[in-house]
């Protein structure tokens, strides 16, 4: 296994108290796979990506628990110098908003060659020549030209092309990419995420793909967890789960995709809201929205129950929900 | 179809760009809305639909009177607002409300929710009497599913969703007979937006409203609209009833839309064939000459660089009485299931692929 993280804490110390934003994640991702980690805002989805890429903001963010295991390497027992050579340069992270996170003063040239510069010591010339190659890379038209052009004066899609170009830049073994084509439109987003499924299966790189878009997930994930809470619900691979959910939240958000069949009709809703990461409901988090809840799970945290071999679900009544 | 509420004719607007301080001089337009035309019938939902930049928004504005158009005319009920002013205006304004996207900054912060809901009221006395408001403001939070207890919160207190169910309240607060919402739900979670839209829906057949709904959600805008317009680049390029746009779009750009949504169905992942367009839009300063989507259609010639397509029924179709025959802006305009009507990739020619370089840049 390329990374494995096995029940990982995380928690923020705020003014108004603990807010527990990861309870206890556990998920992998092998070379050349893509798991998508699928939850709303505040599920813990982007935490976990920022604890195993190491930019987790502490304070006032505090990692309690867990290990994160790369390439068997536990990162969390690295020096804060040899976690900064891992980073960039073994692992690659490419972020929703490419606007805020490429910088504005420094054209873009600068920007890709800077890799090569700060982690392989190359001189100034040779890193300028492979930014060019990157942006060419990435399919953005006339790269020798644009070079020295400036941040904003690309569009959204060739921003983020740019972002995908600094983080396959030194070949990492992993990319996680946390909701890369949400700031983009549909037609743009398909032009992105299929360069992205190339790039990754031309390297051989593993990819985690955090997204809260059902339709993004099933057009390229292999495997899929998704979290509630800061706990994963459900973890399987992709064709079984959209086939049939042993989770009745994964249930419920498949439910309420609109379809063809159901137009006219009202659209199914899961009641309720996303819960206070302060005060996290007792038992299993999902039970006060859940349409199957009984007495044991206001009492007990249901466990990730095995549903099959690669596939498992934290609903005591995991059976009942696969069944429909 | 019904009779008429709205009926939206060579609707345009230009943001002027100028250069100089203090010889200001227009160096040129942004055309944000280049003379769309649409008709919104009684009861009816209309949804239009677009990318990014493509005026959607703006056409929104424009209805509400938040924005004067540059030329064209809007006619609610026969008159047209665009010329209306003062108390006219007013008159008609309470007509037509509005639901905006993002819940968290279209609601004051140091207003409490009764005063949000009920301030419609202080603006148009004569629909209810000084009295009667309080109790008016409580049976609106408890038609948009809140708890008319909360009437002395402030928006902080409350959810993405509830916000959103109370920026609903205020626009039904004036029992308008046209709402319209733009992008209501797409600032909100995917388990809360099915509750908001379902709200949308069942408030809409209770209160007969006239509805227009804005979103760049394709499956969306199918469940809850009667028709669908979409928007490229300022105009209107296909519009039609809502299976006659999804199951048989014959406009090339709503083609390469439908088919570059991603479906919530491993299964179709092999057997889905994509139109995937290269490039961006292009500038809304710098319009391609003729058919504005030529820069990235497969299917340009040099005709569509020469003359622009009209929205209509295309010749093709005119005499026929199936689903293909709805209004399509486009000379080449063909009914094909989207699964096989295209490359995979489409790469435009040569020459305008500059353009357009330079025009995103």
């Amino acid at each position: 296994m390329l990374l494995e993280v096995r029940d990982l804490h995380v928690e923020f110390r705020t003014r108004d108290g603990i807010a527990r934003a990861v309870n206890g994640v556990t998920y992998g991702v092998d070379a050349g796979e893509t798991l998508a980690v699928l939850g709303e805002s505040g599920s813990g989805k982007s935490v976990t990506a920022q604890a195993v890429m190491g930019i987790l903001d502490t304070p006032p963010g505090r990692i309690t628990g867990g290990e994160i295991l790369f390439q068997g390497r536990d990162l969390l027992k690295l020096k804060e110098e040899e976690r900064r050579k891992v980073r960039g340069a073994e692992m690659a992270m490419i972020f929703q908003d490419a606007l805020s996170s490429l910088n504005p003063v420094v054209c873009v040239g600068d920007q890709l060659g800077e890799m090569f510069v700060v982690h392989r010591g190359m001189g100034k010339k040779d890193a300028r020549a492979r930014a060019v190659e990157l942006m060419d890379q990435v399919r953005i038209p006339g790269a020798k030209e644009r070079v020295k052009d400036y941040p904003h004066q690309f569009s959204g899609g060739m921003r983020q092309r740019i972002m995908i170009a600094m983080a396959i830049a030194l070949e990492p073994a992993l990319i996680i990419a946390d909701e890369p084509t949400t700031a983009l439109d549909v037609t743009v987003q398909a032009q992105v995420m299929d360069l992205l499924a190339e790039l990754q299966r031309e390297y051989h790189m593993g990819l985690i793909l955090i997204t809260h878009d059902l339709g993004v997930v099933a057009d390229v994930a292999d495997r899929i967890a998704v979290m509630y809470a800061g706990r994963i619900v459900e973890s399987a691979p992709v064709h079984d789960l959209y086939k049939a959910p042993a989770h009745p939240y994964t249930r419920g958000l498949l439910d309420s995709i609109p379809r063809l069949d159901q137009k006219g009709q009202e659209l199914y809703a899961i009641k309720g809201l996303p819960p206070n990461l302060m005060h996290i409901p007792s038992g299993c988090a999902f039970h006060p929205r859940c349409p199957m809840a009984r007495d044991v799970c206001r009492t007990d945290v249901p466990p990730p129950y095995e549903v099959s071999e690669d596939r498992a679900s934290a609903c005591h009544f995991w059976r009942e929900c696969l069944d429909g | 179809m019904a009779e008429p509420v709205l009926e939206v004719s060579g609707l345009v607007k230009h943001y002027p760009l100028t250069r100089g301080i203090l010889f200001r001089k227009q160096v040129g337009a942004v055309k944000a809305v280049d003379g769309v035309d649409f008709t919104l019938g009684r009861g009816e939902t209309l949804g239009l639909v677009g990318e990014s930049g493509c005026g959607k928004s703006t056409v929104a504005r424009m209805l509400v009177s938040l924005e004067r158009p540059t030329a064209g005319t809007i006619r609610y009920r026969g008159e047209d607002i665009t010329r209306l002013s003062g108390k006219a205006l007013k008159a008609v304004r309470r007509n037509i409300q509005m639901v905006f996207q993002d819940p968290y900054t279209s609601l004051n912060p140091r207003m409490t929710v009764g005063d949000i809901i009920g301030e419609p009221y202080e603006i148009h006395p004569e629909v209810a009497p000084k009295g009667d408001r309080r109790r008016k403001v409580q049976d609106l939070l408890d038609v948009v599913g809140l708890d008319p207890e909360y009437v002395n919160r402030y928006p902080h207190q409350f959810s993405g969703g509830q916000r959103q169910r109370i920026g609903i309240a205020r626009a039904l607060a004036l029992r308008p007979e046209v709402i319209v919402a733009d992008e209501p739900v797409s600032a909100l979670d995917v388990s809360v937006q099915a509750q908001v839209i379902n709200l949308l829906d069942r408030l809409q057949s209770e209160f007969e409203l006239s509805c227009l709904f804005i979103a760049h959600d394709l499956s969306l805008v199918r469940h809850i609209s009667d028709r669908v317009g979409v928007m490229y680049l300022g105009r209107i390029v296909e519009i039609g009833r809502d299976t006659e746009i999804y199951d048989h779009p014959t406009h090339p750009y709503t083609q390469a839309l439908l088919s570059a949504v991603p479906v919530p169905d491993p299964e179709a992942r092999e057997h889905r064939e994509r139109i995937i367009l290269a490039g961006d839009v292009p500038s809304p300063t710098n319009i391609p000459s003729g058919c504005r989507f030529r820069t990235r259609c497969w299917k340009a010639q040099e005709r569509c660089a020469l003359e622009v397509p009209a929205l209509a029924v295309p010749e093709e179709f005119r005499r026929t009485t199936g689903p293909a025959a709805h209004d399509s802006a486009c000379h080449f305009a063909e009914d094909v299931s989207i699964r096989r009507s295209a490359p995979e990739v489409v790469l435009p020619p040569e020459e305008t692929r500059e353009d357009h370089v330079n025009g995103s840049a």
